[in-house]
């Protein structure tokens, strides 16, 4: 049965570029249906990752499985094109020489069919994506979000059991993203493939998925839900990938399962949450910071986003980003009382250190 | 020099003056001896037009066409294999293999010729050892396996760039696992790809085989096969008979507008289309294969050792033996060869030949970086045309027409062969460094001219450093191909400016096979021990850039 087997499977799996390991001792299963999000940095070995899946890289070390099937060992891999795999590109890779017709039908006219066939069905998938009328346009005659949604054509052309889609985004204008992802999430609910979706951006990763993986430097540090890997953060370092947040120097103790008492010096509170019983630091999500509370700070920064604001407070144990609805309603200096409705402890993790991501950066005055 | 430079000193007029000077030298360069050469034939009534229209002339056209023809058919192919093949990193020796291939670059084409005479032809290595000759080897067959070994190397280097600026490896991959093969990935992207790289090559080689001598002359003299530039050479070097004067000019003529009929067109096709203003990519890039790397790297092995290397051992052989018939051991070794050939005429032409070489790469090095500078403003764009133009005229033609214009005042000196040197090789100066100020990002001059550097340090300090490899790669391009020169120089020496490669011609006409085979190994050493110290050192630079490019990519 197609629904028992794993769609891809990677034991620890090591790719090394003149003997450096790009990837090390990944493990990664992903179930037919299911999307999973590769979070990290540039350069943290994302693509090389999905390259060594679809057969683009070869193995230093571990095994792929694509449905049940063996395709790479340190020793043997399988040649791409005989891979059950649909690839889109980071720099969409489109051949400057063919039209978005002929690109799209070109892995139809490989899998044997005619050429009158594969461009009847290379249309209807262009269709599907509104960019029927740009059938006969080549590349170069085509807009970023235009040429990936050719590429993503491509790549539901061969009607793969697994999409591996590497940082398809990063190339696309922010209200393109969204439009591109909508695509991907309709097309791949559509066929019942799995999907492997690399990505630097927090907020598609958690939106797009159904697990993410996080990697640092070449290895998985932390699979888990995108609520999990928000709310639990095994570390710093995955904290900043997953979005922006502060850390508190705090005694912190859990009083029973699913709570954390959180003691700050100047105030005291218990609210849901987790993490190390034997933490001196807590780690808080800008949106789980609100005004009102046991807890006393002055505005060191406040800056208008439209949506929201964002106010950096200066507490007695650090800094705190707190992301609120609306336009600022306090001046910078004017001192105030806050809470906090939920937190994590971190293991072993240290005080002080923050990471806010560029785009809640706040701006002091 | 490049032209933001200029502008910045402020100095429109002064550009107006460099674009004045390049014309000026375009003019006295090309344009006059072209027509000199249309007003001898006029002068003559035509007469000449209807003799060389006869039997003996037209049949040495219809054998340049032949060779024209055949020699990229054979050539394009096999260099673009060469190059396809050595770009899977799984080849064992790649870095071997790929000097081996362009190897043929440093070796003289008339030297190639003779050592392929020295090997397969009659008295030859082979016909020595295993007693198998090849007869075919003077005549149209020979001919065109020296040329086209000779050509094998260029093809190769252009098909390589054009695998990295147009096939770029990503494309190759998403046809991978769009489910081809790979011959299907190289029969429906990679070639579709290459198509302009490879027509251009066609183009260049063919105009590359119509113009050559050398080989023509050392292979086809012998059974009497004439081409229209050995024709050209015979009736000039017959002596002052004014007709065969006229049909010597008239022949000229006839191979310029043959040249001009093919390049005018494929230019006009093939230059937009190869415009690219992007990047190589840094290599890499292409699936794994499971073997056939070592099967590979035999091929290549096989090929360089015919074509190349043992024609060279059996000219080194040759050169260093007694007497001819000997077998080369070494109780018949002697330098005795080397100490004949390099009497004082000789190593006077040695000093000639090195003179002209520096002197050309030195004052092309110079001219092609003004062009280069000068093609960003709207009046100069029409001078690299023109130098383009000049290399298309073929070198026969363009000494024959110097000849004419400047023989009286210049006739006798080494500024005459200078001259045609200046002509003939700025283009290879002026695409060089041309491609590099194409390639220099704008935003390296600005960001220096924003962080405070005036125009004159901006050049010094950015620009210098990015065009120094190129400038360099230029001058020892002009410098390889000046002491390789025999077409033209064989035209206008006259006593005591006979140039090296002219002697070892001129020893090779009269027959004498020690003495040439060690005026070829002399001519060749020389070439080596110049190049390969300057290539390793521009590899060098140039790696140091692309490594740099590369942390760039990673770190976007």
């Amino acid at each position: 049965m197609r629904s028992d087997v794993d769609a891809v499977r990677c034991v620890g799996l090591q790719v090394c570029y003149s003997g450096v390991p790009a990837i090390d001792e990944v493990d990664l299963t992903v179930a037919l249906g299911e999307v999973v999000a590769v979070l990290g940095a540039s350069g943290s070995g994302k693509s090389t990752l999905l390259h060594a899946v679809a057969g683009l890289v070869q193995p230093s070390a571990g095994e792929i499985w694509l449905s049940g099937q063996r395709v790479a060992t340190a020793r043997r891999g399988t040649a791409p094109e005989q891979r059950d795999v649909g690839l889109v590109f980071q720099d969409f890779a489109l051949w400057p020489h063919l039209t978005a017709l002929d690109t799209v039908a070109y892995p139809l006219q490989r899998a044997g069919r005619s050429r009158a066939d594969a461009r009847a069905r290379a249309r209807t998938l262009l269709d599907q994506l509104d960019i029927g009328h740009l059938a006969q346009r080549r590349p170069a005659q085509l807009s970023g979000g235009q040429q990936q949604r050719v590429g993503l054509a491509r790549a539901l052309a061969r009607d793969p059991r697994v999409f591996l889609l590497d940082e398809p985004t990063a190339h696309l204008d922010t209200h393109l993203r969204a439009a591109f992802q909508d695509s991907v999430r309709d097309r791949q609910a559509e066929t019942g493939a799995a999907a492997v979706y690399a990505t630097h951006d927090a907020g598609e990763a958690l939106a797009l998925a159904d697990r993410v993986a996080l990697v640092v430097c070449g290895r998985l540090v932390q699979i888990a839900s995108p609520q999990v890997v928000y709310e639990q953060p095994v570390s710093v370092a995955t904290a900043g990938l997953t979005g922006a947040f502060s850390v508190l120097a705090a005694h912190v103790s859990m009083p029973s399962a699913g709570v954390l008492a959180v003691d700050l010096g100047d105030g005291y509170a218990e609210v849901p949450g987790g993490g190390a019983s034997d933490s001196r630091a807590v780690l808080l999500r800008p949106d789980w910071v609100g005004l009102g509370g046991p807890f006393r700070a002055r505005i060191a920064a406040c800056s208008f986003r439209g949506a929201h604001s964002d106010y950096a407070l200066e507490t007695s144990s650090g800094t705190v980003h707190m992301q609120l609805p609306g336009p600022p309603q306090h001046a910078v200096g004017e001192s105030v009382e806050w809470g906090i409705r939920r937190a994590w402890a971190l293991p072993g993790g240290t005080a002080g250190e923050t990471a806010v991501q560029p785009s809640a950066v706040i701006a002091p005055g | 020099m490049p032209v933001r430079a200029l502008r910045g000193i402020s100095s429109r007029v002064s550009a107006q003056l460099l674009i004045a000077v390049a014309l000026f030298a375009v003019a006295a360069l090309v344009v006059v001896p072209l027509v000199r050469l249309v007003q001898v034939v006029v002068e003559g009534g035509g007469s000449s037009i209807s003799r060389v229209l006869s039997a003996a002339d037209l049949t040495a056209a219809e054998h340049s066409l032949e060779l024209a023809v055949a020699v990229p058919l054979l050539a394009v192919p096999l260099g673009t294999g060469l190059a396809l093949l050595l770009r899977h990193a799984d080849v064992p020796c790649r870095g071997l293999l790929r000097v081996l291939v362009v190897l043929p670059l440093l070796i003289p084409q008339f030297v190639l010729g003779y050592s392929w005479t020295q090997a397969y032809g009659r008295a030859g290595f082979t016909d020595d050892l295993v007693g198998v000759h090849w007869s075919g080897l003077t005549g149209p067959a020979g001919i065109i396996v020296v040329l086209v070994v000779d050509a094998v190397p260029i093809c190769y280097l252009l098909t390589t760039v054009g695998l990295a600026t147009r096939a770029q490896p990503e494309l190759e991959l998403a046809s991978r696992v769009s489910g081809a093969t790979g011959w299907a990935a190289l029969r429906t992207v990679t070639l579709p790809l290459l198509r302009p790289v490879l027509a251009a090559e066609i183009v260049l080689v063919f105009v590359a085989t119509l113009e050559s001598f050398a080989a023509p002359q050392v292979l086809g003299a012998p059974s009497g096969y004439a081409t229209l530039t050995t024709r050209m050479y015979a009736d000039l070097s017959r002596g002052s008979n004014p007709d065969t004067f006229r049909d010597a000019v008239t022949l000229a003529l006839g191979l310029v507008l043959i040249a001009a009929a093919l390049l005018v067109p494929a230019d006009l096709v093939l230059a937009p289309k190869l415009r690219s203003s992007r990047a190589a990519s840094a290599g890499g890039g292409q699936p794994p294969r499971r073997r056939g790397g070592a099967v590979v790297a035999a091929l290549v092995a096989v090929y360089s050792i015919l074509a190349v290397l043992l024609p060279t051992v059996a000219l080194v052989a040759a050169a260093i033996t007694r007497a001819i018939g000997l077998p080369p051991t070494p109780s018949n070794w002697t330098l005795g060869n080397f100490r004949a050939a390099l009497d004082a005429p000789t190593r006077e032409a040695l000093g000639n030949s090195l003179q002209l070489a520096v002197l050309a790469a030195l004052a092309l090095t110079a001219l092609g970086a003004i062009v280069a500078a000068l093609e960003r403003y709207r009046s100069g764009r029409l001078l690299g045309t023109l130098a383009m133009l000049t290399f298309a005229v073929p070198g026969s033609a363009l000494a024959v027409g110097l000849l004419i214009a400047y023989d009286r005042t210049l006739g006798g000196t080494l500024a005459l062969i200078l001259l045609a040197y200046l002509a003939k090789f700025w283009a290879l100066a002026h695409r060089t460094i041309s491609g590099a100020v194409d390639r220099m990002p704008a935003g390296e001059w600005q960001a220096a001219r924003v962080s405070g550097a005036g125009p004159v340090v901006a050049v010094r300090t950015v620009w210098l450093p990015g065009l120094a490899p190129a400038l360099a790669a230029a001058a020892v391009l002009v410098f390889v191909t000046a002491l390789h020169e025999v077409t033209m120089s064989s035209l206008l020496y006259s006593t005591g400016t006979e140039t090296f490669a002219v002697a070892v011609l001129n020893s090779q006409q009269l027959g004498d096979t020690g003495t040439t085979a060690a005026l070829s190994v002399t001519l060749t050493a020389v070439l080596v021990v110049i190049a390969v110290p300057a290539w390793l050192l521009l590899r060098r630079q140039a790696h140091h850039r692309v490594s740099a490019d590369r942390v760039e990519m990673a770190s976007a």
